[in-house]
């Protein structure tokens, strides 16, 4: 709510955007990072609750958000347009981060990936009743169609014990 | 049986009205991938949903990695200079390298 209301009709997560606004010439900070409170708290959440967390590495934290980001846009950017396609869809993203050697991320992505896209689906229902259209391209990413190698891999990874956690809610 | 009451709700009313159930802003997600090259112009609604949860696991992960480090100087609390141990420790984390060394003046 503090996020002043940027432009009309800008309910939530949106679904295409052309170009709703043009970068403005000065750099402001909330353009460039992510919420530190929303930083802070996930850092926390990693970490035994007797652990205390500096300023400074909250902040190094942001910057490497961003970063990683910007990282994985770019790479899943060059690929749409070596494919000639002007959208970027999570796939796309999905498939930089398993290039950029992110593999272990995948299957608790496509696991949230699918949570929304039920949420989004019983919402539309329920709220509007159509518009589904922007799934469509991306239906196909839990069938299986990763390149590389994404398969196990991810048995002790902590991180992915954080992807089933959105499955089940307290 | 069916728990899409508790989900929706969360959707709709939400954790708070810029997150919705999500740990990162959506929003402010676009606008960094939009800043990150010229070439990006549409952004799927997907995508940022995507990094929502990405950037959840590159912090748990990045965090973890630099509380080991910080534990080992034995110390409770987090520094950067511990952020920077684990991203110089992590082979996929060398893309990082640049933003913890600039913040590093040693």
């Amino acid at each position: 709510m503090a996020d002043a209301p940027a432009s009309p009709g800008g309910g939530g997560c949106g679904h295409e955007s052309g170009g709703d606004q043009s970068p403005r010439s000065s750099v402001r900070e909330q353009d460039r990072f992510l919420p530190i409170a929303n930083i802070s708290r996930i850092m926390k959440k990693a970490l035994p609750a007797n652990a205390k967390i500096a300023k400074d590495a909250k902040e190094t934290v942001q910057e490497c958000v961003s970063e990683f980001i910007s990282f994985i846009t770019s790479e899943a950017s060059d690929k749409c347009q070596r494919e000639k396609r002007k959208t970027i869809n999570g796939d796309d993203l999905l498939w930089a981060m398993a290039t950029l050697g992110f593999e272990d991320y995948i299957e608790p992505l496509k696991l949230y990936l699918h949570k929304y896209r039920e949420l989004e689906g019983d919402n539309k229902v329920s709220a509007k009743g159509g518009d589904s259209s922007v799934k469509q391209d991306t239906a196909s990413s839990h069938g299986g169609t990763q390149p590389g190698p994404i398969s196990q891999g991810m048995g002790h990874q902590g991180s992915f014990s954080q992807g089933m956690s959105y499955l089940q809610p307290q | 049986m069916r728990q899409a009451g508790a989900y929706s709700s969360m959707l709709v009313g939400g954790v708070s009205g810029r997150t919705g159930p999500h740990s990162l802003p959506l929003a402010r997600i676009k606008r960094i991938m939009k800043r990150s090259s010229e070439d990006v112009r549409m952004i799927s609604a997907e995508a940022p949903v995507v990094f929502s949860k990405a950037c959840e696991l590159l912090i748990g992960v990045l965090v973890r990695r630099a509380w080991a480090a910080a534990f080992r100087r034995k110390r409770r609390t987090l520094h950067k200079e511990d952020v920077a141990a684990a991203v110089t420790n992590t082979d996929v984390f060398d893309f990082l390298a640049q933003v913890v060394l600039q913040q590093q003046p040693k």
